[in-house]
């Protein structure tokens, strides 16, 4: 019965990932011949297994090091500012909890609806040279500077839309520790921050690695916020893939980054997976 | 949630911590809504100068030309014809599969389960890019199917993970006991199972749909020119037309996913959504 989604993943995702990357590496005959013949700059294989001669392009392209550095310090940065505001807000709603803290949950779930594109034009107006906050503290007679299309304006449009998620699960990790808990550690005395450190984050530390490997993941191959918000160079290798796979007609190159990317996110990967199972073992569920 | 039950007293109501906590939210306030809001005004104005904080004037007219434009009319009946049979089809093909995952043990579960991760992990342009490959060798670029799959690919984990971690958690005991009560098989997956799954099937459906209906990225690269859906179209309307237009049609596509987060709210809070991303 678990076939069919498992079928069309694997038709769908794991046949062209694996014919990507066999392109990747210079085979160029059967399936990937007509994109071959299309694209510019492909580089053949030279012995049985292929080539590193499209790696070696890219890694050697001007523009690749800061792409890749843009998309690492954006992923990086953003995650981590997403999870400290997931957990200040999970936390303040566990402890204090009332209409405040459901006020501002609920706030936070807002971009939920949004699509991004929207997000990303909304955004962008919002920060733009004529935006609301230049508009604003020009009449308090401050020059506020212009956001829009730099990569500061990346970091604010992945936070933007990767907050719900994040906050949905710290959130709900945190409500399923009992009150008994922590009522026990505060009657023992324990401080705010001791309660947070040796009780709430042990005890939501899966949902919390759920929420950074998703959000890191999500940012690192994001395409439309850095597209509408970033400048056009340095920008995030995302906007990169599309540029030389369209316009660039250089699609060997542009999977090539893909596969930089996808090997970064399974690192991230790699950290769920460790997460799932260490909470197995210690349900005892292997 | 935040139940009364919840409240701890924990000297977190000194004057200072409140102000604090209100600044706070004023600024998240701003940082969510604000961009919102100053995208939505442009909709009903005729032109915004800098730096006034007020707009020059007020018009609907770009509301008229929006729904006077054969494009934009059949973008928006494309978005509301694919999006429904992407959630079908979903449905179809995956709830199955999350029984299964929640009831039975079988050899390579849990590699299925993971699988599903990784496949999510490739970064989607980079897959889009990839895909197109193969479409041009089954002549699927520029297909209503070609759309589809694309934008089931991105749907499955949300329909398989959500609804196998409801089924899961309705008990066993129950089922047999309608069992023992003598009620047929079909009767117990349809009275007590499904019913009981319900909410997290709900909130698998809701996710699956807003992802089918916000897909741009993939539609724009194997439906463009012949088939454009809302988001694909906003793509070229940012690029092409004066804000007020972008700004109506953000406003368009922003009510489905209002209506359906309103549905389902209560159960994507409740944590049925939070739940299914734990492999078990």
């Amino acid at each position: 019965m678990s076939l069919p989604p498992v079928l069309v993943l694997l038709g769908f995702i794991g046949v062209p990932i694996v014919l990507a990357f066999a392109f990747s590496l210079g085979h160029t005959s059967g399936p990937n011949e007509i994109i071959s013949l299309i694209g510019q700059e492909i580089y053949e294989k030279d012995s049985w297994w292929g080539t590193l001669d499209a790696y070696r392009a890219v890694f050697q392209d001007s523009r690749f090091g800061p792409d890749l550095r843009t998309t690492l310090a954006v992923t990086f940065i953003a995650t981590f500012l997403v999870v400290v505001m997931a957990l200040g807000m999970g936390i303040y709603q566990r402890i204090v909890g009332g209409k405040l803290a459901m006020v501002m949950i609920s706030l936070s779930l807002v971009p939920l609806f949004v699509p991004v594109v929207i997000a990303a034009f909304a955004i962008r107006t919002f920060y733009d040279g004529n935006g609301f906050l230049k508009s604003l503290l020009y009449h308090f007679g401050i020059d506020f500077p212009t956001i829009t299309m730099t990569t500061n304006a990346i970091t604010i449009g992945t936070i933007w839309t990767s907050l719900p998620f994040a906050i949905l699960m710290v959130s709900s990790g945190l409500q399923s520790i009992p009150d008994a808990l922590i009522e026990t550690a505060q009657d023992a005395g324990a401080s705010f921050l001791r309660i947070v450190r040796t009780i709430m984050i042990p005890l939501a530390f899966v949902p919390i690695v759920i929420a950074i490997t998703f959000t890191a993941i999500g940012i690192m191959g994001s395409f439309t916020v850095p597209y509408f918000l970033g400048a056009n160079q340095p920008t995030m290798l995302g906007v990169e893939i599309a540029l030389f796979f369209g316009p660039y007609n250089r699609p060997q190159l542009s999977v090539v980054m893909a596969f930089v990317i996808f090997i970064a996110a399974s690192l991230v990967a790699v950290l769920y997976v460790w997460a799932n199972v260490r909470s197995a073992k210690q349900s005892g569920r292997i | 949630m935040a139940r009364e039950s919840n409240k701890l007293n924990l000297q977190a109501s000194s004057l200072i911590t409140r102000s604090f906590i209100l600044l706070f939210i004023i600024f998240m306030a701003i940082f969510i809504l604000g961009p919102l809001f100053w995208l939505a005004a442009r909709a009903f104005v005729t032109s915004w100068t800098f730096p006034n904080l007020l707009p020059d004037g007020l018009t609907l007219e770009w509301w008229r030309v929006i729904t006077g434009d054969e494009s934009l009319k059949k973008a928006i009946r494309n978005s509301l014809i694919i999006s429904p049979i992407v959630v079908l089809a979903a449905s179809v093909i995956c709830l199955p599969a999350a029984y299964a995952f929640a009831r039975y043990k079988f050899f390579g579960r849990k590699t299925f389960l993971i699988g599903m991760f990784a496949a999510n992990a490739f970064p989607k342009i980079g897959l889009f890019a990839a895909i197109a490959t193969l479409y041009y060798t089954l002549n699927l670029m520029g297909t209503v199917l070609g759309v589809i799959i694309i934008q089931l690919l991105g749907t499955i984990i949300f329909m398989t993970w959500i609804p196998a971690a409801a089924f899961a958690a309705v008990p066993q005991s129950l089922e047999d006991a309608a069992r023992d009560a003598g009620a047929s098989k079909f009767r117990v997956f349809r009275d007590i199972t499904l019913r009981l799954a319900m909410p997290g099937i709900l909130v698998g459906m809701v996710m699956s749909f807003l992802h089918a209906f916000d897909e741009a990225q993939g539609t724009y690269l194997v439906g463009v020119p012949t088939i454009y859906t809302m988001p694909t179209l906003m793509y070229a309307l940012v690029l092409n037309y004066p804000a007020q237009i972008a700004a109506v049609f953000s406003i368009l596509l922003t009510i489905p996913s209002i209506i359906l987060i309103g549905i389902a709210r209560k159960h994507i809070l409740g944590g049925q959504l939070a739940e299914g991303f734990q492999i078990k």
